[in-house]
């Protein structure tokens, strides 16, 4: 898998998502639930905006020292037993890690829930060294038994009913019981319990590295990554290159950002900090302990006008708060990382060529940005995309360039606006009935497929003001 | 094998970051700056420990999590009390100074015939991990417990290992007043000292905050997925 | 008080009862008011769009036009947001770059210009009817106007405000999103004619003819007849 998903085009996207009524249904009441409940916790805070000013001065920073912060984080990994490596690309990452699998001649491999794996398609490169690869959040084993990607960042198997996971259950496992949340989740527990204890190999993605000692966060609700990177002889982390903090201080923050934003709660169950190998006499904790800093893209953001994009925290607030996701669900973005963050960065991880419409598939509401706890100010990022799109990727259809330059002249021109402002109702006139446009012309088309279009009767207000003040009504105004 | 303790592909990796972001490369020197506001220690700053443990009480409600209030006298009654809620039979716990302090080894070796108790031994390797893994009740004692959140913050070692927590079917926390603050913040800025200090953090740190839970199926609330099914926290003044 | 009216390209040449209203509250409440014939459009359908060339041409009209105002009020916190913008679009433009800063400080929505500069709560107004508030994205994302509108409504006497559901969803409208993007739009604007059916409200209030015509022209479509109003005419009515 790549960030890309698959193949089918954008319009059948959107109609798929858009009749997929369960799909639907399951978001909007999911959004619904976050939103409450990360408005609740912001309330509950009393000054989130202090909150949200904070975190984006702490990722600002950060990211401005990258590099500074990425040293130290190697410095310290390596000193408390681990070992670091450093992968440009996707492929750079996946060999790495496939050399330590078939150095280990590991059977089993347990990871807990990571985006940036399902970027760079670690999976598949796992199994070709031979491993059987086991994904224990409970959201991801679902999909990876049913082999369908994510459609939500922090809650992958949004899209999926109880019923469909039951039979999937049934199918790939033998589940035999019924289909309540309670009894499938007990299932997931008992069967993927063994699979813990029967790993050779941990894999975990990273919410927050810490620089100053080395340490990788995790957070989860399940206890699932406390498992991977317990009971396994070798753990192996993979992040991101952004996601990194200086201190324990600036975790603590984000972290605190990320679970509200996230899931509306204080803190998730477990919020973990592993660094390094374990300890001499340590039973718990990996012998052998790899950190995976990814680049994979990222560095063609940093030092752009998109690098507040790197400052993501992966908390899904933008996903969540998105009316447009709300109705078409995260497969139609066609990227593991779907709604406002994914229409940004998807293109700026692989390019325009499969990733154009995303930056289009927005009304530019902002609630995205007003959600992001970091503020990333992602309704104008889509615009940016629109104008590479339009200016240095020369994407932009004819007809709307056309539209444009037309505009251009009229906006510019007001001899011509004040023509139009004319003209405007007497060219309509033909389609209009009741003041209103039921089949509009040209333009008009994809409007009037969907609504009426209202054109009361009169003349412009600019005519009607200049009417005013001949006819001396305008109390003293002076013309303009 | 693998070499031990290797930085890969650094240098070349790290003078891309710098190149982009159109300067030299930066291996020391940068401070943390003053931030514009720091919102994190207004959170319940003047309150007492008494008013922190009615936050935390307050808070277990949400967390799922059974809240229960002792002295060190009631606490071997309220140990009991919590473990036959539990129905537990076999316990495994921290290899910690405070047990013999707060009255728990003597209670446990009291109740040798029903109750069926673990220390942890890290002469016994991996055998622990199989023992924590049947065991009815995981036992801790709480290093630094965040109010506002319902946290207990564990700092694993040699002798307290993170499967306590993590395998059983139930986790008791035993919280000491004293270990009470606001919230992570404070536990953040201990740990951050103590890096200060050169002093090492633990390699396990966790923040614990009720039982292990899920809403990955139709955004059910279900407790109880990969660790402990139940928890219960102890508070002894 | 010295103001000029911006009217907004679309109630200019289509809804110009919304300019003739917005131009009536403020003379009622003692400014003079003045219209420069250069105005057009404050260029947001092509910046939207990405056509930032295009949209500079019809902002730097925009500046000329408005280049002698103290203030300048409009009835659209969307367009308004949009001139609040220039000076981020030409940040960098030796030229331009002052002139935009000075002309955004000087622009206000009609409600913000109402309640924050005029300090009126209370424009004296009647309306009787069971109405509910769409608040428009960019009026109270981008701009942060939000309850000045309601708390004009309020105030008239006769109104009853009922608040709309999921008050913070989008219409669907985004400009060229409602033709580039149709299906999506559809949805999303189906969906707010359902928040608006529900609150029985007779008259759907707003302060973006942009919002407006897509909810209302939606709610036409399907046979509704909940009455759409810009918020200016029922401050003006008397």
């Amino acid at each position: 898998m790549s960030v890309k998903i698959g193949e089918i085009p954008y319009k059948e996207r959107i109609q798929n998502g858009i009749k997929d009524d369960f799909m639907r249904q399951a978001v909007s009441s999911a959004q619904g639930r976050f939103r409450n409940g990360r408005l609740t916790q912001a309330e509950a805070l009393g000054n989130w905006e202090d909150w949200r000013q904070l975190g984006s001065e702490i990722r600002a920073h950060t990211m401005e020292n990258l590099d500074f912060y990425l040293h130290q984080l190697s410095e310290q990994v390596a000193r408390r037993g681990g070992n670091v490596f450093f992968a440009q690309t996707a492929e750079e990452a996946n060999e790495y890690v496939k050399n330590i699998i078939k150095n280990k001649e590991a059977k089993k491999v347990v990871k807990a829930k990571s985006m940036v794996t399902e970027e760079i398609g670690l999976n598949n490169a796992l199994e070709e060294a031979g491993a059987e690869v086991v994904e224990s959040d409970l959201g991801e084993w679902i999909l990876q038994l049913d082999e369908d990607p994510p459609s939500h960042i922090v809650t992958p198997a949004l899209h999926k009913n109880k019923q469909q996971i039951r039979e999937t259950f049934s199918k790939k496992k033998g589940y035999q019981g019924s289909d309540t949340p309670e009894e499938l989740a007990a299932f997931a527990r008992e069967q993927l319990r063994q699979d813990f204890l029967a790993a050779d190999v941990g894999i975990t993605g990273c919410n927050f590295a810490i620089a100053e000692s080395g340490s990788i966060t995790l957070v989860t609700n399940e206890g699932n990554a406390e498992m991977v990177t317990s009971l396994p002889d070798t753990v192996i982390t993979v992040m991101g290159m952004e996601r990194i903090v200086p201190t324990w201080e600036e975790m603590e923050v984000l972290v605190s950002l990320l679970t509200r934003a996230a899931v509306g709660q204080k803190l998730t169950s477990y919020i973990t900090a592993i660094t390094g190998a374990k300890g001499p006499e340590e039973v718990d904790g990996p012998e052998e302990f790899h950190l995976v800093v990814v680049d994979n893209g990222r560095s063609k953001i940093l030092g752009t006008e998109f690098q507040s994009a790197l400052h993501c925290i992966r908390c899904a607030a933008c996903i969540n708060a998105c009316p447009v996701y709300r109705h078409i669900g995260g497969h139609a973005y066609n990227s593991i990382y779907p709604g406002p963050i994914g229409a940004v960065i998807t293109p700026l991880l692989e390019g325009y060529d499969d990733h154009k419409e995303l930056p289009y598939a927005s009304t530019l509401c902002a609630a995205c940005t007003e959600a992001c706890p970091v503020k990333i100010p992602l309704h104008e990022h889509l615009v940016r995309h629109r104008q590479i799109i339009v200016e240095r990727e020369k994407k932009a259809p004819m007809a709307e360039k056309l539209m444009m330059k037309g505009f251009e002249q009229w906006s510019s021109h007001p001899s011509l606006y004040n023509l139009s402002a004319k003209l405007a109702k007497p060219a309509l006139g033909p389609w209009v009935k009741d003041e209103e446009i039921e089949n509009g012309p040209g333009p008009l088309k994809e409007w009037t497929d969907v609504r009426n279009f209202s054109v009361p009767q009169g003349q412009s207000f600019r005519d009607w003001f200049k009417q005013r003040q001949k006819d001396g009504e305008s109390n003293g105004n002076k013309e303009s | 094998m693998v070499s031990q303790m290797a930085i890969k592909n650094r240098e070349a990796f790290l003078d891309k970051l710098a190149a982009t972001l159109g300067r030299e490369r930066r291996i020391e020197g940068v401070e943390r700056p003053e931030w514009s506001v720091t919102p994190q220690y207004e959170v319940f700053k003047d309150k007492t420990q008494d008013q922190l443990v009615e936050i935390l009480a307050e808070h277990c409600r949400v967390i799922h999590t059974d809240f229960k209030r002792t002295d060190r006298k009631g606490l071997v009654s309220v140990l009991q009390e919590t473990i036959d809620e539990f129905a537990g039979k076999s316990i495994i716990m921290s290899n910690d100074t405070r047990h013999e302090e707060y009255g728990i080894n003597e209670f446990f070796k009291a109740a040798e015939d029903r109750l069926d108790v673990h220390v942890w031994n890290p002469a016994l390797g991996k055998k622990n991990q199989e023992i924590a893994e049947s065991a009815d009740v995981g036992l801790v004692f709480s290093d630094v417990t965040l109010a506002e959140s319902g946290t207990v913050t564990l700092f694993n070692h040699k002798d307290n290992g993170r499967s306590i927590s993590l395998l059983p079917k139930t986790f008791i926390a035993i919280i000491p007043k004293s270990t009470l603050v606001a919230r992570m913040t404070q536990a953040a800025a201990h740990i951050h000292n103590m890096q200060e200090q050169g002093e090492d953090v633990p390699s396990y740190v966790s923040f614990i905050t009720g039982p292990s839970n899920s809403a990955d199926i139709e955004m059910n609330l279900i407790v109880g997925v990969h660790g402990p099914v139940k928890a219960t926290y102890i508070v002894v003044d | 008080m010295k103001v000029s009216l911006f009217s907004t390209c679309l109630s200019d040449i289509l809804f110009a009862d919304v300019a003739k209203n917005t131009l009536e509250i403020l003379e009622r409440l003692g400014c003079t008011v003045d219209y420069p014939m250069g105005q057009t459009c404050c260029g947001q359908p092509a910046y939207n769009s990405g056509y930032l060339k295009e949209a500079k041409q019809s902002m730097k009209q925009m500046m000329k036009a408005f280049q002698d105002s103290e203030y300048i009020v409009g009835p659209s916190g969307s367009c308004i947001s949009m001139l609040k913008e220039y000076p981020h679009v030409f940040a960098g433009d030796p030229e331009w770059e002052q002139e935009a800063k000075t002309f955004a400080s000087k622009c206000y929505e009609i409600t913000e210009f109402l309640v924050d500069v005029l300090k009126v709560t209370d424009v004296g107004s009647t309306f009787k009817g069971k109405v509910t508030f769409h608040s428009s994205c960019h009026m109270k994302r981008l701009l942060g106007v939000k309850e000045q509108p309601k708390i004009l409504l309020n105030n008239v006497e006769g109104v009853e405000l009922v608040t709309l559901p999921n008050e913070e969803d989008c219409c669907g409208f985004g400009g060229t999103f409602a033709v580039k993007n149709a299906a999506i739009s559809q949805e999303m604007v189906s969906e707010k004619s359902r928040h608006v059916s529900e609150t029985e409200a007779e008259y759907l209030v707003g302060a973006d003819m942009g919002c407006l015509m897509n909810i209302g022209g939606r709610m036409s479509r399907e046979g509704k007849n909940v009455k759409i109003v810009h918020i200016t005419e029922i401050l003006n009515t008397h």
